[in-house]
């Protein structure tokens, strides 16, 4: 088992994947204040008319961007969920590893029973130690949909700015919602930049 | 490293205590396992926790194959006691631990399942080990309220779990008791706060003077043997256990 990760390394895995866990709680606080201002967005534009159908656009849009991040960070947390069960086990695996392989030692001359039950140990160990790496994998691959979707945010965040402009009366405030979308998205971002480094560190 | 010592042998019926691990980390009470053989059956009592499975396993690989374990007996629940069940079972998963039926559903937690734990009922139960018998002897409420202690009549040896331990300085740490009363004192406060009923502890004693006792083999410190035996059941009839005193102490 040398060549596999250690009990430090499992430890702080595990850590790992708790950081990422809280990481998403904050994203996901973030995608709901951004749902529930975009409903406003859509109620504002309405009110606004015909100067503010592309902003209503926009706004249908985050609303649905919201939605969509929210789906994401579930799933990431399902993932992180199962990451933390299976190197809870790992752990569990490390420590019986670890005081078999005492005993093993220990003794003058195993017998074969003795390692195979060793070999076995190893291999459940590997198997664990694989599915591990698969979740993980997998939660970069989500987490990187989820850059991809800030990144569309920020774009159309912009759009909205843009769009503000054309609002006349209703101008200033579509101008101030706008601003707000941009400060969440901006917010938002930061978070899954540390959530994939973090991941990608391991 | 703990070592391996034969207690008793007759043919191929014999008992082995694997005690005294001078290198076991000072955080971890000592404790004894006893090997009990028997035409090839063997059986492990109280097996111990799991930081010192592997002293024990290679304690043990000195007299038998380890692996040859078909049964283990846990005396009750403690993690000293049994927290290395799942080890164990990773050796011989056929292996069959005899427990209070209390326990039955607690001490998976340590490993193990149904098929793994045999719960053994409130009065106790016969089992055979080899050409013999085995008696699970109940000692409720000594410490445990599901608690059981093992009798092996044609040895004439009892295993009696907590009841008899003894925690001793190292100076003194003798496989058999050979100056009771010196021993005894070790032994007091351990029973005093541990033991908590006198009516439990009376009729132990009660029923394990009638029992034909050469050698009574505790799971902490020394054994008793010889007339020691009925010293011990006698001083501890005496001994008052239980809340009252531990009001009295504080």
């Amino acid at each position: 088992m040398s060549n596999k990760p250690t009990h430090k390394t499992s430890s702080g895995e595990l850590a790992g994947f708790v950081r990422l866990n809280e990481g998403i709680k904050g994203v996901v606080l973030i995608a709901f204040q951004i749902n529930i201002m975009a409903l406003n967005a859509i109620l504002l534009a309405h009110r606004a008319g015909e100067v503010a159908l592309g902003f209503g656009v926009i706004s249908k849009e985050l609303r649905s961007l919201s939605v969509e991040l929210t789906g994401l960070m579930q799933e990431l947390s399902n993932d992180a969920y199962l990451a933390v069960n299976l190197i809870s086990d790992l752990l569990r695996q490390e420590r019986r590893y670890r005081l078999l392989k005492k005993a093993t030692d220990l003794v003058a001359d195993p017998s074969p029973a003795l390692r195979d039950v060793m070999v076995r140990r190893e291999e459940e160990f590997s198997l664990i130690t694989y599915r591990v790496r698969d979740v993980r994998l997998r939660l970069l691959d989500r987490l990187e949909d989820a850059r991809k979707l800030c990144q569309f945010g920020t774009a159309i965040s912009r759009s909205a700015k843009i769009e503000a402009a054309y609002g006349r009366e209703y101008g200033r405030a579509l101008a101030e919602v706008s601003q707000e979308f941009d400060q969440k998205i901006q917010n938002i971002l930061p978070s899954i930049e540390a959530l994939c480094t973090g991941m990608q560190r391991r | 490293m703990k070592t391996a010592q034969t207690i008793y042998q007759e043919g191929s019926h014999r008992w082995v205590v694997i005690a005294r691990d001078p290198s076991k980390p000072n955080c971890v009470i000592d404790t004894n396992e006893y090997l009990i053989s028997r035409e090839g059956d063997n059986l492990l009592t109280d097996p111990g926790g799991s930081e010192i499975f592997p002293a024990v396993f290679a304690a043990l690989s000195t007299i038998v194959d380890p692996m040859a374990i078909r049964y283990l007996f846990a005396s009750h629940q403690d993690p000293d006691i049994i927290s290395s069940l799942g080890l164990w079972l990773e050796c011989n998963p056929e292996i069959r631990c005899y427990v209070s039926r209390l326990w039955s559903s607690f001490i998976p937690h340590f490993g193990g399942d149904e098929n793994s734990l045999a719960a053994i009922p409130d009065e106790g139960m016969s089992m055979p080990l080899g050409s013999g018998q085995i008696e699970y002897v109940p000692a409720h409420f000594l410490h445990s309220s599901g608690n059981f202690h093992l009798y092996d009549p044609d040895a004439r040896i009892l295993f009696s779990g907590d009841v008899g331990a003894a925690l001793m300085p190292p100076e003194e740490d003798e496989l058999f008791v050979r100056d009771f009363d010196k021993h005894i004192r070790h032994a007091e406060g351990f029973h005093r706060r541990w033991m908590g009923s006198t009516e439990a502890k009376l009729d132990w004693c009660e029923r394990a003077s009638r029992m034909k006792i050469d050698m009574l083999c505790p799971q902490h410190g020394s054994i008793y043997q010889g007339d020691d035996v009925m010293r011990f059941i006698n001083w501890f009839a005496e001994l008052p256990v239980g809340l009252s005193t531990f009001r009295h102490r504080r």
